[in-house]
């Protein structure tokens, strides 16, 4: 009680975040934590309790910080063609890019406090190109169009992380075009 | 070589054969409110154990007993690094227990599992 902290908690949080990023949640060591974060690993355990406590702390910074702040911008692009240009460039971006899908596809289905914060990230996706969709006036795009434009915009994030980060924005723009023609 | 097991909202950590004598403990309860969570940790043999206050400590051998460490009381029961889990508590006399355990994955999925259902319960 009372002893002060011997290390910034948010310097650790971004830190751990870019770690997780990079190794994933398993491929990641309380050795490799305790090395990179420049903390003890005594201080480590008794802030974050675990190293799941650690990963659930660095992915809800990583929403905060880089997911929501980028969903908050697409849903007032201006024009459809924008936000996905946008969403596709951006999305789960740096400085712990790749931290969201990483986590969708390694912990979501073991873990459902990583599942809450994945489906968080992605509903924030879905609702922002909805709100595009709506200010667009496209009445009559089909139900489910704003979950199907987000699906493509992550399937393109990954694709683009398999090719080195080429950019993949103009698949998404061409599914768009040819959906709502 | 330690065992773990949930029963009615508690955790309890059954050490096992000789471990006993060294450890100068056998069983510890801990109710799951006090758990904040369990990591495998084969890397923490390797650092300062701090000052023993009771059990047994030949380096590379074992580590067993009460330690204490920068200000805190912590639980070890370790031979093998390689099977070692940190269960890190709150509200209780000790701040962690080092334990070595069969399945280190499996050890602390059982935690994570039992402290969800018992934040799910309460």
């Amino acid at each position: 009680m009372g002893r002060p902290r011997a290390f910034d908690e948010d310097d650790a949080v971004r830190a751990a975040a870019g770690l997780f990023a990079a190794r994933g949640y398993e491929g990641t060591s309380v050795d490799d934590l305790v090395g990179t974060l420049g903390v003890h690993r005594g201080s480590l355990y008794k802030v974050f309790g675990s190293k799941r406590g650690l990963y659930l702390a660095a992915l809800r910074r990583h929403l905060d910080e880089d997911v929501l702040p980028l969903t908050a911008a697409i849903a007032v692009a201006d024009g459809l063609p924008a936000a996905l240009a946008q969403a596709a460039a951006a999305y789960d971006s740096a400085p712990a890019a790749g931290l969201l899908l990483l986590a969708a596809a390694e912990r979501a289905a073991a873990d459902p406090d990583t599942a809450a914060l994945v489906d968080e990230g992605l509903t924030a996706l879905e609702r922002a190109l909805a709100a595009v969709l709506a200010a667009d006036g496209a009445a009559a795009a089909p139900p489910g169009l704003a979950q199907a434009l987000a699906a493509t915009v992550l399937g393109v994030r990954l694709r683009s992380r398999a090719a080195g980060g080429r950019p993949g924005a103009e698949a998404v723009l061409a599914l768009a075009a040819h959906l709502l023609r | 070589m330690a065992r773990l097991s949930v029963a009615d909202g508690t955790l309890i950590v059954e050490v096992e054969g000789l471990d006993k004598l060294w450890a100068l403990r056998s069983r510890l309860e801990i109710p799951l409110a006090n758990v904040r969570g369990a990591t495998a940790d084969p890397g923490i043999v390797h650092e300062s154990k701090g000052l023993r206050l009771g059990g047994t400590s030949l380096p590379g051998v074992i580590t067993a007993g009460t330690f204490r460490s920068a200000g805190e009381w912590v639980f070890w029961d370790v031979h093998n690094p390689a099977g070692a889990i940190v269960i890190q508590l709150a509200d209780e006399r000790y701040s962690r227990l080092v334990i070595e355990v069969a399945d280190p994955r499996a050890a602390v999925a059982l935690v994570e599992e039992a402290m969800r259902a018992a934040g799910a319960a309460s």
